[in-house]
């Protein structure tokens, strides 16, 4: 049914309150393929529908219809928890990828138990806090100093390249990033957005990028892709994208969300 | 004044296992949970049943604990029904819930297992009379207190050990970044299940040692635990801290004695045993109405 490899989208469609006068139609049939390693780029206006594809895909509330594939198996209804084995994610929100009030040892170990049983053994194992303290060390976040600290004692950048972090250490499948820096100030929203090229060209992970700001958009990833009302407008690759300015995005926005006006007062007339 | 003493640890002691279960629902997995002042007569009851149909007062208090444990259980998997996939981990509304109908289901399961509203154990074997007989004393004042606080350290520990395995860590994140910890692949429902269990489990082994010790059980013995747990957590956190999980388990078991201490003076200046509950509830609201109060108790 679908390709080898990668993350595949067919015909996906999310409504929220469907059959009410609330009806929205947040994802709209999309069909995406996503190779093994492709690192894209997602942006689009408010409410276009980015955050629920991202969380579709992850599996926060099952789909309307269509289905998704990661590495060539159906994973459409599998519940969150179980999808999250293989997909690493991070939110806009700093708060939202660690446990506040435990530990940055014990935040990291639990990141390391991805995809494995837990049991009785010590949370934090020994062993584990020199592997992690090293890696962190890494970051240049000063974080592998304070292994005890609570979370909530670190700002917003220290806690997001946690996130970050804890996200990918156990090698995820697929990475999905939503607007993960738009809640930090610029210096360490530049910081961050270097750590995740970074991470993410070291490992190789296939990875979708929701950002609203377009220079981010054009200078990191492979691709990129437009969204507008639930549906993907634009989708450039590879020499195209290089090419691609802020201007030709505005345009295209507007080229897009005109047609679509255009089209609204052929239906109202 | 040192049987006031005495006895003021002697309760605080037999009820603190309650207050560490209480401390594992409202802290550790943020969920507050009603179903105590149901298990706790629960295992009260089945200890009782045990020990006069004529087994050992160790299995009876096991029995005890087991019968919360499964309470527990029931209450977690109520809550699922209830929720039924809602992922929001503020929705306190089915949590309530489970744990009232539970509660409220328990008080005639309670009945039913006791056959009636109150069984006398005067002239039969317990857990304190067995272990009074290995030292040749009588298990009452200090060697209570003593016996008590051996017990209270061993599962202060075990409890504390646990929380810290690779299990416990996914408790405390179930209650503190539910989303979090669902990300990171982990089945937070069953953890959040497993955790009811061992809290109730630890309810109903005050209940089994309050009967074994004042002698018998009573159905109407759990009203107000809830309430009553929740200042021993209260008390416990604000006067001895908060700074990390194992330095809060003792600071909530002497929240528990401070507690029955002023109960005990209550009483001493001549308060009604039946107001000591208004009293309690008033004690919770005063405690949870001081700001810096309310910032130390963080979650409620
Ligand atoms: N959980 C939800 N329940 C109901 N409606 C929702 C829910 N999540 C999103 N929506 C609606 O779906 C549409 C798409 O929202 P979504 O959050 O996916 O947009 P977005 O592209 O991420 O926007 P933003 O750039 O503002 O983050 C919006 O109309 C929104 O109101
Ligand atoms: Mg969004």
């Amino acid at each position: 049914m679908s390709d080898t490899g990668g993350l595949s989208l067919q015909g996906l469609t999310k409504v929220f309150f469907p059959r009410t006068v609330n009806e929205v139609i947040a994802v709209n049939h999309i069909d995406l393929r996503v190779e093994p390693g492709d690192f894209i780029t997602v942006i689009g206006s408010n409410g276009s529908g980015k955050s629920t594809l991202l969380n579709s895909i992850a599996g926060n509330f099952p789909v309307t219809s269509g289905s998704i594939f990661l590495d060539g198996r159906d994973i459409t209804t599998l519940p969150e928890h179980v999808r999250a084995r293989s997909i690493g994610r991070v939110f806009q929100d700093p708060r939202a990828g660690t446990a506040p009030s435990m530990s940055i040892q014990e935040n990291m170990a639990m990141a390391y138990m991805r995809g494995h049983r837990r049991g009785l053994r010590a949370g934090v194992p020994a062993r584990l806090k020199r592997e992690m303290a090293q890696q962190l060390a890494a970051l240049g976040m000063g974080l592998e100093t304070r292994l005890t600290a609570h979370v909530n004692k670190l700002s917003g950048g220290q806690r997001q390249a946690m996130s970050l972090f804890m996200a990918t250490v156990s090698g995820p499948r697929l990475l999905l990033l939503d607007e993960h820096t738009a809640a930090l100030d610029p210096k360490v929203a530049a910081i961050i957005m270097a750590l995740t090229g970074k991470i993410v060209q070291e490992r190789g992970l296939t990875t979708l990028m929701v950002t609203h700001n377009m220079e981010l958009a054009l200078q990191w990833g492979g691709r990129l892709i437009m969204m507008h009302s639930g549906k993907i407008i634009l989708d450039v690759a590879g020499a195209q994208k290089e090419s691609l300015t802020v201007a030709d995005l505005i345009d295209k926005f507007h080229q897009c969300s005109g047609e679509r006006l255009t089209s609204d007062k052929l239906l109202l007339e | 004044m040192e049987t006031v003493i005495t006895s003021a640890l002697g309760q605080g002691l037999l009820y603190c296992f309650m207050i560490l279960g209480v401390f594992m629902t409202f802290r550790v997995l943020d969920f507050p949970d009603l179903t105590v002042d149901g298990s706790l007569p629960l295992g009260a009851a089945v200890t009782a049943v045990a020990i006069t149909n004529g087994y050992s007062p160790w299995l009876a208090t096991i029995a005890g604990v087991v019968a919360g444990i499964l309470a527990g259980l029931i209450t977690g998997s109520l809550h699922l029904l209830l929720k039924s996939g809602d992922t929001s981990s503020t929705n306190y509304g089915p949590k309530l819930l489970a744990g009232i109908l539970v509660m409220t289901a328990l008080y005639t399961l309670n009945l039913r297992i006791m056959g009636r509203s109150n069984i006398p154990l005067l002239g039969k074997t317990t857990v304190f009379d067995e272990m009074g007989h290995w030292f040749s004393v009588n298990v009452t004042g200090w060697w209570l207190v003593l016996t008590l606080a051996v017990l209270m350290v061993i599962l202060k520990y075990a409890l504390d050990w646990f929380l810290h395995t690779e299990i416990g860590l996914a408790m405390q994140a179930t209650g503190d970044n539910e989303q979090m910890l669902r990300s990171l692949g982990v089945n937070t429902n069953i953890v959040r299940v497993m955790g009811l269990g061992i809290a109730n489990g630890f309810v109903a082994l005050s209940g089994s040692l309050v009967a074994q010790y004042q002698g018998f059980a009573d159905v109407g013995m759990g009203i107000g635990t809830i309430v009553a747990g929740l200042a021993g957590v209260i008390i416990g956190e604000v006067l001895f801290g908060t700074r990390s999980i194992s330095w809060v388990l003792f600071s909530v078991v002497g929240g528990s004695i401070v507690y029955r201490l002023l109960i005990a003076v209550s009483l001493r200046i001549g308060i009604a045993p039946t107001d000591l509950k208004l009293l309690t509830a008033a004690l919770v609201v005063v405690a949870l109405s001081i700001p810096t109060v309310r910032r130390k108790v963080i979650r409620i």
